[in-house]
């Protein structure tokens, strides 16, 4: 059953701030950027390895620094408590499925460590489509 | 109490196309020589638990060496390196494992390498079939485009971590996470080469028309890829063994582009398999 957006963003919000791993090197973990899922978009700005706000309804205008883009469906693969191959990360899915990385690579190259561990959490949260 | 390994380091210098290398490498075992490549940006750790396999060292005499610029071998000490950029070639790798081969005085080894370990494994194989026993190509493909990029060791981000995290899902999501967390140190070390290693991987090594010169049934080749390698998925490791006289292709399941590090205790059922085929093949 598809989650309420805002719980989706409450429950990604407090596994991201609770999370020992990103938590080891969060100083100067500050980005923004958006999760591009077909059906909603999100925007999410850290602080210092902390979640600064989720943006459930991005306007035209909102700024972030790079952007992921795919389908609904491979979203959902992505949110799998044990992904199936080519959605198992942003690279996999974005040499083998159609995941587009959109926007200023460099920041999100600068914060590689703490995004990877972060967008792994899907697996824990689910997808709100 | 204190528990030591059974594996010993040691190093060796050898003149390769006039470069002076003073090489690393770890060994335990006897017998057969299996001689082990780790991938590209990385060192001798990849082999940690092979080197330490009781059931294989018992027959086999296992080997792990770091390629200069990685680990504990050092760039070339009779040249200014630092004024040029690094770039390998296949012939030039492939001299350097012949000449390191040849001082090790290993009669008929079998050559193992992952990445661009297995790539260079299909090099050796179609270059030199009377100097090796046999070759296991572990997530190799005759050609593996994509990966020479210059974010491996750009200026303005952490080249560190990007090397570590860039290849972070290229492991399986099943590999136990120390195994990960290990693999993914050893790529914060080895940042410097890493780029120049891929320009072997992702653009000198290209054996697309070579395949049907490889002499399969004289130096068995036996290939091996992981089912969550994005990277020179299976397909890509199926179709090179195809063409291959006598190729063989065994798809690993749940385990990813660094086997032998993110998962050896997988990797070891398989690879028990390559060489007994190998066995089966050439005794």
């Amino acid at each position: 059953m598809k989650q309420d957006i805002k719980s989706w963003a409450d429950k990604y919000e407090s596994l991201t701030n609770g999370d020992e791993t990103i938590g080891a090197m969060a100083k100067y973990y500050t980005c923004s950027f958006m999760f591009d899922m077909g059906e909603c978009k999100v925007i999410i700005e850290m602080h210092d390895g902390k979640v600064k706000h989720i943006n459930t309804d991005p306007g035209p205008l909102d700024a972030y620094d790079f952007a992921l883009r795919a389908s609904a469906a491979t979203w959902r693969e992505f949110a799998q408590p044990m992904p199936r191959p080519m959605f198992h990360g942003i690279w996999a899915a974005s040499f083998r499925e159609d995941l587009k990385i959109e926007g200023n690579h460099l920041v999100l190259m600068k914060n590689l460590r703490n995004f990877t561990v972060q967008f792994e959490l899907l697996r824990r949260s689910g997808v709100p489509v | 109490m204190v528990k030591h390994s059974p594996v010993t380091g040691r190093y060796v210098t050898i003149d390769v196309d006039g470069k002076e290398y003073k090489v690393f490498y770890l060994h335990n075992g006897q017998g057969q020589p299996l001689i082990c490549q780790h991938t590209a940006g990385c060192h001798n750790h990849q082999w940690r638990g092979l080197l330490e396999d009781d059931e294989i060292t018992r027959n086999y005499n296992v080997i792990a060496y770091d390629l200069p610029r990685h680990g504990k071998s050092d760039p070339p000490h009779n040249t200014e390196w630092w004024k040029e950029e690094y770039k390998l070639t296949a012939d030039h790798y492939c001299n350097f494992i012949v000449k390191l081969c040849d001082a090790l005085e290993l009669k008929e080894p079998i050559f193992m390498g992952s990445s661009f370990g297995g790539n260079v494994a299909l090099q050796l194989a179609l270059r030199r079939p009377d100097r090796f026993k046999a070759v296991i190509p572990v997530e190799a493909a005759d050609y593996a485009p994509g990966f020479y990029l210059d974010w491996w060791r750009h200026p303005h981000a952490n080249a560190a971590q990007v090397c570590g995290s860039g290849v972070w899902d290229l492991m399986a999501p099943q590999s136990p996470e120390m195994d990960r967390w290990l693999t993914w140190h050893y790529y914060t070390q080895g940042s410097e080469a890493f780029k120049g290693d891929l320009y072997f991987y992702s653009v000198d090594h290209d054996l697309r028309d070579e395949l049907h010169n490889i002499q399969g049934r004289k130096c068995p080749v036996i290939m091996m890829t992981g089912t969550y390698d994005y990277l020179t998925p299976p397909e890509a490791t199926e179709n090179t063994a195809r063409q291959i006289k006598g190729g063989v292709y065994i798809e690993m399941t749940d385990i990813g582009h660094f086997p032998m590090s993110e998962n050896y205790d997988v990797f070891r059922v398989y690879l028990k398999e390559a060489l007994r085929i190998i066995r089966e093949r050439t005794d």
